[in-house]
């Protein structure tokens, strides 16, 4: 910034940041160690020895692999779809005139302000009696149907910015509105179409409430947690274990993407600074 | 960006649009023309938005107005559901443990984002690893950062916290810090807090960039020390930030749901349960469904009222 910085605020963020990452570092400790240094507690140094011994037994004591399978299936699908829709939606929404246009569209950039909670009761009837709890489309249809209310506000934002003359000018030459935006609309607007996948795979990858009541059989790795963290056993290294692996892929996403992050939830909420 | 009103084409629609008469006919053949291919268009997005959003929340209002428990045939009470939650005691304990979770996340998360952000607008290059660290934090899963947490509260030997007071000195203090009724509640928020500092760190740091660099300029010129700077320019400049993290974490911390249920399940004795967990358990684990949609339907009113300004701005920037 201006001037120079001084010290004293280099050190205290420092030594905030290092205690953010103190729970962080706690699980991948014991992750590392036998259970019987993890008992006297993971930071204590007198006995201390490395091992991946609870790497490798993890994935038979848990359905590790399938799970993570499972993860990838729903977060992937659901990310794909949300990315595939909601161009074409915010595209009708915001180049093309229909009947109750306007009404919609309050309607759907609204409704992200609805808690997940009021979906769980009336989908959990709704898929018990038509068979299709523990199906992969109880969870992927409200993953699906709850994103458009952001991602069809963030693309159709970027819209606005969008040069009108090009729309126009592919009018001119003939093309009708899908091909205008299979050829001019959508090969431009790639940066909030892979915004809006990032913070989607983001949520679904992590969702925890609605698989745990849609899905029995065959969980995510959140719902796996929830239920190993919930038993008695003593295997603090094991589940440490199966923390990292569930939180792994979307940190690293997060990391990487962090800045469309930012962006995204900024868009989220409709706030124009 | 693009200029669009000076544009050949636009001047050339001017001039064929001189009567309102003829702009009524245009604008009545492009809607004929655009409205086959937006329904192809939107027709998915209307049909899933429709299961999974509409249906949900019509059908959670009805039900609210139902007394619907297990197998028992359903019967309507009208406002009933609402009449038994406000006499129900557990449920008056849940509004207040809502207010205090909602408003303590809230409250601590922004405070330290906000100071971080602008501690750390000194030096954005130096701190820019750090901002990460923290930042990584809101990146984590809430049942993994649930889970850490539990390592921190645990009891026993393996906990960090009661051994961290031991080796200062005061084992006296050494706590139950999930089982105990009166300190569940504040080990949640600060957990909750931990991973909530991120997201306002994040925004506050963006909108404290924006401030004109002649702006702080002239304070450096003048020589203002950091303190007086932070007071004076930055937090004034950086309210637009504030707001949109307040309001986000406000609403996250309303509907949370996956951190409380890692970490305390509501308990112990129901200490815990917010709003958004108290419909979990009356619906889903008591299958009382019109008692928890009733629930539901409060922590719907609470969400709108707090998002009233959000939504006033959203519709009037819809075009």
């Amino acid at each position: 910034m201006i001037g120079k910085a001084p010290r004293w605020i280099i050190v205290v963020v420092g030594i905030v940041a290092f205690i953010w990452v103190i729970p962080i570092m706690g699980i991948v400790v014991t992750s590392l160690r036998p259970p019987e240094g993890v008992s006297l507690g993971w930071w204590r140094f007198d006995h201390f020895d490395l091992t991946l011994d609870a790497w490798r037994r993890v994935w038979d004591k848990y359905p590790l692999a399938d799970s993570m399978w499972v993860t990838m299936k729903t977060a992937g699908i659901a990310t794909a779809l949300t990315m595939l829709l909601t161009p074409a939606a915010a595209y009708a929404f915001h180049f093309l005139t229909f009947p109750f246009r306007r009404v919609l569209l309050i309607i759907i950039i609204n409704a992200f302000v609805l808690p997940q909670q009021v979906v769980i009761i009336p989908l959990f009837t709704l898929w018990r009696d038509m068979g299709l709890i523990d199906n992969i489309l109880s969870v992927l249809i409200p993953y699906v149907g709850l994103s458009f209310a952001w991602s069809i506000f963030l693309v159709k934002n970027f819209f606005e910015d969008f040069p009108r003359e090009l729309v126009e000018a592919a009018k001119i030459d003939g093309c009708g509105p899908l091909a205008t935006f299979r050829h001019v609309v959508l090969p431009n607007s790639l940066s909030p179409i892979f915004a809006v996948g990032i913070l989607q795979f983001l949520w679904t990858w992590n969702a925890l409430l609605l698989p745990m009541l849609f899905l029995r059989s065959d969980v995510p790795l959140p719902v796996l947690l929830a239920r190993i963290s919930g038993s008695y056993e003593i295997n603090w290294d094991l589940r440490s274990v199966a923390a990292i692996l569930t939180t792994i892929v979307p940190l690293l996403v997060f990391l990487v993407f962090q800045r469309q992050f930012a962006a995204g939830s900024q868009t989220r909420t409709g706030a124009k600074e | 960006m693009a200029d669009t009103s000076a544009s050949p084409v636009r001047e050339a629609a001017g001039v064929m649009q001189g009567s309102p008469l003829a702009a009524g006919i245009k604008g009545r053949r492009r809607l004929l023309r655009d409205t086959p291919a937006a329904l192809i268009l939107i027709a998915p997005v209307i049909v899933l938005f429709a299961i999974a959003v509409i249906y949900p929340l019509v059908e959670t209002i009805r039900l609210s107005f139902w007394d619907i428990q297990g197998l028992r045939k359903p019967a309507f009470i009208g406002f009933g559901n609402y009449a038994r939650l406000f006499a129900d005691a557990a449920f008056r304990n849940t509004l207040l443990t809502t207010l205090i979770f909602t408003i303590g996340t809230t409250v601590i998360s922004v405070a330290i984002g906000w100071v971080l952000a602008m501690l750390c607008a000194f030096a954005p290059q130096q701190t820019l690893p750090f901002r990460v660290m923290i930042f990584a934090a809101f990146g984590i899963s809430e049942a993994v950062s649930g889970y850490m947490w539990i390592g921190i509260y645990r009891p026993d030997a393996g906990g960090l916290l009661n051994s961290l007071i031991q080796l200062l000195g005061f084992p006296g203090f050494a706590h139950a810090w999930l089982g105990d009724a009166n300190t569940a509640l504040w080990a949640l928020i600060v957990a909750a807090s931990w991973s909530g500092v991120g997201l306002p760190l994040m925004l506050i740091f963006a909108a404290i960039q924006a401030i004109p660099k002649s702006v702080l300029e002239a304070a450096y010129m003048d020589g203002a020390k950091p303190l007086s700077t932070m007071r004076h320019i930055m937090m004034p400049l950086s309210m637009p930030g504030v707001r949109v993290a307040v309001f986000i974490n406000l609403l996250s911390a309303l509907r949370a749901f996956d951190i409380i249920y890692i970490l305390t399940g509501g308990g112990p004795v129901r200490s815990t349960e917010t709003v958004g967990y108290f419909m979990y358990r009356e619906s889903m684990t008591q299958f009382k469904l019109g008692y928890g949609a009733a629930a539901t339907v409060i922590l719907l009113l609470a969400v709108l009222i707090i998002s009233i300004p959000a939504i006033i701005q959203r519709t009037a920037g819809a075009k």
